[in-house]
């Protein structure tokens, strides 16, 4: 059984709309039991730690405040951070857009002659599809977290932020391992399963001098760069190599190094329901005697300045990547990560990504959400990502509205209509009465109407709907009254 | 100008032109909710109990000794893993490096003979109650990154005066701001596969702990 599932490399401009894409998943309930066993697992334990924390509401206010902040003063903040990574030893370089961070990368390597790297865990680098484009250089690309071999072997993509492989399970990680890794006796525990990955990169890590990683976040105040996580892959990538390259995006600065005080709180609860991940590492620039001598730091844009430019769309850049919003989501329960044809799913990846793409593609993600607003309770920055939902749902509308065919147009002739019959009392009570006689025709004995033709079969093909009442609320109140007269 | 320059020039006029101009930061900075606690509340006694019982749940082996017991206690500690061969850090005090083990001092080891050693002996900077963190800043004591990377067995010497009750705390105590932090919360692990959290992925797989009860 092999789960390489036949979708390609994530990428929104190619992405199939996400109603479309979440078929498949819909449709496999192995992949929906892998993806809801996880999540309910990370749900359990978040709520947990979360409970426990007395003081959690006034961390989350200044997790968002402080992350606000750094947004509203990013050049300066970005500037600081150039100025004292180099004092220190590194290189900073700038990258507007994804082939622009490819080639600096790439030049990197050729200046290293680099034949092969060792990765952390980025999403950013999955963002500018670096793995790719190195591999077209004649790089040899390994991933060092556990999940990201799992999906690199299995020529799979990532479906989560944080644990990216939770939806493949044992047995199909049993069997990429043994199949990839030429193990003949492996079995699916996951206890062997982690050794066979641990023995398959502890050589990797001793004699490739060369890694890339992302950030969780940059400090202006210092210049230093901080990596969140769990396995010890991270530590091997950034203290045994000669060269470390880190690939952040623009936003993941903040002011000073205490604000740690804060994000390390919130981020470990929210990301994995831990008090604190096993390990956090930070370094500034470069350091004689301990760990790489050569650092460069590449900042990318790609997309996000414009976000900065409306309040709103602004909160976005907010993000830690905890992934809390993903797990507390109805929708990411049911589809899983790939339907959302980028690298980041669920409800942060409905907002980033069509951001990131300026419109032009994943016009269908900002629609893939109830608005419930699961996402925006559990958010430790306080992004308010219902209401970012809405306003690129109006600014989809907008580009999608043709003016001059929108008398042609069922919608727009819809809404003028009803916008005239709620403005008049005597046209909504007659418009009442001609639907309910319409509709009678299609109410069944039961009461429930199960199918409608043209636009309202698009209502029935899922759910029925009730029949209307013999009373309008209306004629119910007037006859109300009179009775009491 | 260079690709590069350009490049940046570019970014940060977007970033300026669409957040407004570049004003001065300090006041809005200082001006910051930060109403979450900053001070923990418990006693000594009670901190101390909170930092051993976070670090058992880690699966961390914690003992207790008095700074006069420590060399006693470090290769009592050392008998007990089995282990023979130790990484000692070139600032670790010669006292700590017990008599019958082979000691590697590590003033530059190259990458084979830290990775040969079964085990390691470091100081730390701060232990945090609350979350069960040690948090080292890579001195000459507490050994370079690599020290308490490569081998399977990290133990570490944590003395009562050195545990804070809550993160807040600890970056107060931070008076320059370190180059080099590692903060350790338990031993690595992953929880990749079926969200089984599995210890010991690639760092060292096991920590033990020797809380010196000095003044605090």
């Amino acid at each position: 059984m092999s789960h390489a599932a036949s979708h390609a490399v994530l990428d929104p401009v190619f992405a199939q709309p996400f109603p479309q894409a979440a078929l498949p998943v819909l449709r496999n309930p192995q992949l929906r039991k892998n993806v809801a066993h996880a999540i309910d697992v990370i749900q359990a334990k978040r709520a947990k730690l979360v409970a426990e924390k007395t003081d959690w509401k006034e961390l989350r206010d200044a997790a968002s405040e402080i992350r606000a902040h750094a947004l509203e003063n990013l050049g300066e903040y970005l500037e600081q951070f150039e100025t004292n990574c180099t004092a220190a030893g590194g290189t900073v370089h700038w990258a507007r857009d994804a082939a622009e961070a490819r080639r600096i990368i790439a030049d990197i390597l050729r200046q290293e002659n680099a034949k092969e790297v060792i990765k952390i865990k980025t999403m950013t680098s999955t963002e500018i599809q670096l793995n790719p484009a190195l591999e077209a250089l004649g790089v040899s690309v390994y991933e060092t977290d556990l999940a990201e071999i799992i999906l690199q072997l299995g020529g799979d993509e990532p479906s989560h932020i944080v644990v990216p492989a939770l939806h493949v399970n044992r047995s199909q990680v049993r069997e990429i391992f043994a199949r990839r890794m030429g193990i003949k006796d492996l079995s699916d525990d996951p206890h062997a399963l982690t050794a066979a990955a641990r023995n398959y990169l502890r050589q990797k890590f001793l004699t490739i001098p060369t890694a890339i990683g992302g950030a969780n976040f940059l400090i202006a105040e210092t210049g230093a760069v901080a990596v969140v996580e769990s396995e010890g892959n991270g530590r091997m990538c950034l203290t045994l190599p000669r060269t470390m390259i880190t690939l952040a995006g623009i936003e993941k600065v903040l002011p000073r190094l205490a604000d740690l005080e804060v994000m390390l709180q919130v981020l470990a609860r929210s990301a994995t329901g831990e008090r604190m991940n096993p390990y956090t590492s930070l370094w500034t620039g470069v350091t004689a005697g301990d760990g790489p001598q050569s650092f460069h730091v590449v900042l990318l844009d790609n997309g996000r300045s414009p976000m900065l430019r409306h309040k709103v769309e602004r909160q976005t850049l907010k993000c830690i990547r905890c992934a809390a919003c993903i797990n507390a989501c109805p929708v990411y329960r049911q589809t899983g990560g790939h339907a959302y044809g980028s690298v980041y799913p669920g409800p942060i990846g409905a907002i980033l990504t069509p951001q990131l793409m300026h419109l032009e593609h994943a016009q269908s993600l900002p629609y893939a959400s109830s608005l419930c607003g699961a996402c925006y309770e559990v958010c430790p920055v306080k992004i308010n990502i219902p209401e970012v939902l809405i306003e690129l749902r109006a600014q989809v509308t907008d580009r999608e509205r043709k003016e001059a065919e929108r008398f042609f147009d069922p919608l727009y002739l819809g809404l003028r209509a009803a916008n005239l019959i709620f403005s008049r009392a005597w046209l909504f009570t007659m418009a009442q009465w001609w639907g309910r006689l319409g509709l009678r025709f299609f109410t069944r004995k039961d009461g429930w109407i199960h199918s409608l033709p043209g636009v309202g079969g698009r209502w029935t093909m899922t759910r029925d709907l009730r029949g209307l009442p013999d009373q309008t609320f209306r004629q119910w109140w007037a006859a109300r009254a009179k009775e009491a007269r | 100008m260079s690709a590069q320059a350009t490049s940046r020039q570019l970014i940060l006029d977007r970033v300026r032109s669409a957040s407004g101009s570049a004003r001065g930061n300090g006041d809005a900075y200082a001006g910051l909710p930060r109403n979450y606690i900053r001070k923990g509340s418990l006693g000594a006694e009670a901190r101390l109990g909170l930092m051993i019982e976070r670090l058992r749940e880690y699966d961390a082996e914690v003992v207790e000794c008095a700074p006069r017991e420590l060399p006693a206690a470090i290769a009592a500690q050392l008998t007990r893993s089995g282990r023979h061969s130790f990484v000692a850090p070139a600032g670790l005090p010669a006292e700590w490096r017990a008599a019958g083990f082979d000691w590697k001092i590590d003033s530059g080891l190259a990458t084979g003979e830290i990775e040969a050693a079964e085990g390691v002996v470091t100081a730390a900077f701060c232990g945090v109650a609350d979350s069960g963190t040690i948090v080292l800043h890579h001195t000459a004591q507490e050994g370079r990154r690599i020290a308490t990377l490569l081998p399977d067995f990290h133990l570490c010497i944590l003395f009562a005066s050195q545990v804070v009750e809550t993160l807040p705390e600890y970056f107060s105590r931070c008076e320059q701001a370190p180059p080099l932090v590692t903060w350790i919360s338990g031993p690595s692990a992953t929880a990749d596969i079926e969200m089984t959290r599995i210890k010991g992925v690639h760092g060292p797989r096991f920590l033990a702990v020797i809380l010196v009860r000095d003044q605090i």
